[in-house]
């Protein structure tokens, strides 16, 4: 199947998750930001143009869903996007120590864009303070999530696909044969 | 030169990429009050499954809850379980239509007390994100709900409508920090601002002068063309009168508990 399409299946997945069934399972407002964990996977995976691309319109997408600022997540899940691209090339990507690492920056680097994207160009919204208050648990909770989604995703391959390479499953996979 | 933009090309493009996106989203806040194409899209898209899901987990649970639990103690003693099981799963049953019966019949009185006519609707899914509070409900455009309508419960004000399409909408409730209701103290007549803050909400621009107290009821005031008057907002939670400055620092607990809504009511009215 289309690379492209598998990406926007597992966001609408990951939003259905999100919308339904973690606001059922966890107490309070928290939820892991699995459109986060999917935004750091292809910042490690795809290239800049292709998954620049594919990013923006799942954050379109994903405004659809979230909040009621279209475009906005367009612009932040690009910004960490790009951020991860960045850093890519500059680090040894074979380790999963750094995409969970990359995933906790993520979450800051989230936080810190949308507060400014509403503080600078919405003047009479002032969302610092509950980012703020709100982020160590968001923090916790997206670290848990990509430790568990990391394991599961390997031990799911080696159990039912062992002979094929999903898209960007080989290289996991290599990082836990160590 | 041609090396030097060679080197740092992705960087230069990716900032003209970031930048365009950003620029697109500050157009976007002009055109914020409306549903645009791309969200009338996903909001179809996401609305069935939604739907679907959240009807699917709230029967799996029920059939649990109702039935599941009592197969091991059939087994245990079946002739004595047997007719107290049936007699278990009717009355939880029972318990869960009447617990329905009792939000729906307040929702009802609360309906017969409004002047304005009014459309129940079913809770099925919460906002994507955890930095923001929306929720999306089982009616649309097709029952004549359109962008700006109120949304309520018999405690109080819930949100209004910020997206809609034929068969599903989006509420922006009252505790996201984009929202802000007209309000005033029910005792004193002080008005102000309610705003959202994620768990609760802060009153704005009370006079310092007014005399506010812990418990002081606020309700809609009207005045911002939203919600009409007189809808219970939520309680005073605290006060700090501050040393300087023209106003209080009053915050206010919510009257609605959102991590219970299930079913709630659209005033339905032209929107302003």
């Amino acid at each position: 199947m289309n690379r492209t399409l598998i990406y926007f299946i597992l966001a609408g997945v990951a939003v259905v998750i999100q919308t339904v069934l973690m606001p059922l399972l966890l107490q309070g407002d928290y939820k892991p930001d699995l459109i986060l964990l999917l935004v750091v996977y292809l910042g490690l995976h795809e290239g800049q143009w292709r998954g620049g691309l594919i990013v923006y319109l799942m954050g379109w997408f994903f405004d659809g869903v979230g909040g009621a600022f279209p475009g906005l997540y367009g612009f932040v899940l690009l910004a960490i996007f790009l951020a991860v691209r960045g850093i890519v090339t500059r680090v040894n990507t074979e380790s999963s120590a750094l995409l969970l690492l990359l995933v906790m920056a993520g979450t800051i680097l989230q936080g810190v864009l949308v507060a400014f994207a509403l503080d600078f160009f919405r003047q009479d919204i002032s969302v610092w303070s509950q980012i703020a208050w709100q982020l160590p648990v968001q923090l916790l909770l997206n670290f848990v999530t990509a430790f568990i989604l990391l394991k599961l995703t390997v031990w799911l391959q080696r159990t039912f696909l062992p002979r094929r390479s999903l898209p960007g499953l080989r290289k996991l996979d290599s990082r836990y044969e160590n | 030169m041609w090396e030097w933009w060679q080197k740092n090309r992705p960087l230069y493009l990716s900032a003209v990429l970031l930048l365009m996106a950003l620029l697109w989203y500050s157009v976007n806040l002009r055109q914020q009050d409306e549903t645009n194409f791309l969200e009338g899209v996903v909001l179809r898209m996401t609305g069935p499954v939604q739907a679907g899901l959240n009807q699917a987990i709230h029967g799996a649970a029920d059939m649990w809850g109702h039935y599941l639990y009592l197969v091991d103690t059939e087994e245990e003693n079946r002739a004595l379980v047997e007719n107290n099981r049936n007699l278990s799963a009717m009355l939880a049953e029972n318990n869960e239509v009447r617990l329905e019966n009792e939000r729906l019949r307040r929702l009802l009185d609360f309906k017969e007390a409004q002047e304005i006519a009014t459309l129940p609707a079913r809770v099925i899914a919460e906002d994507a994100t955890s930095w923001f509070r929306t929720v999306t409900i089982d009616k649309g455009g097709e029952q004549g709900v359109v962008e700006g309508m109120p949304v309520v419960v018999a405690e109080g004000v819930v949100g209004r409508v910020v997206r809609s399409s034929p068969r599903f909408a989006r509420v922006l409730l009252i505790t996201d920090a984009s929202s802000a209701v007209a309000s005033l103290l029910q005792d004193n007549r002080a008005r102000g601002i309610c705003r959202g803050k994620g768990e609760h909400l802060v009153f704005d621009f009370v006079l310092r002068q007014e005399e506010i107290k812990v418990g002081d009821r606020v309700v809609t005031s009207g005045m911002g063309g939203v919600f009409p008057k007189g809808l219970v907002v939520g309680d005073v939670k605290s006060v700090d009168r501050r040393e300087f400055g023209l106003f209080q620092a009053i915050e206010v607990i919510p009257a609605v508990d959102f991590s219970h809504l299930e079913e709630v009511l659209v005033l339905l009215r032209s929107s302003q």
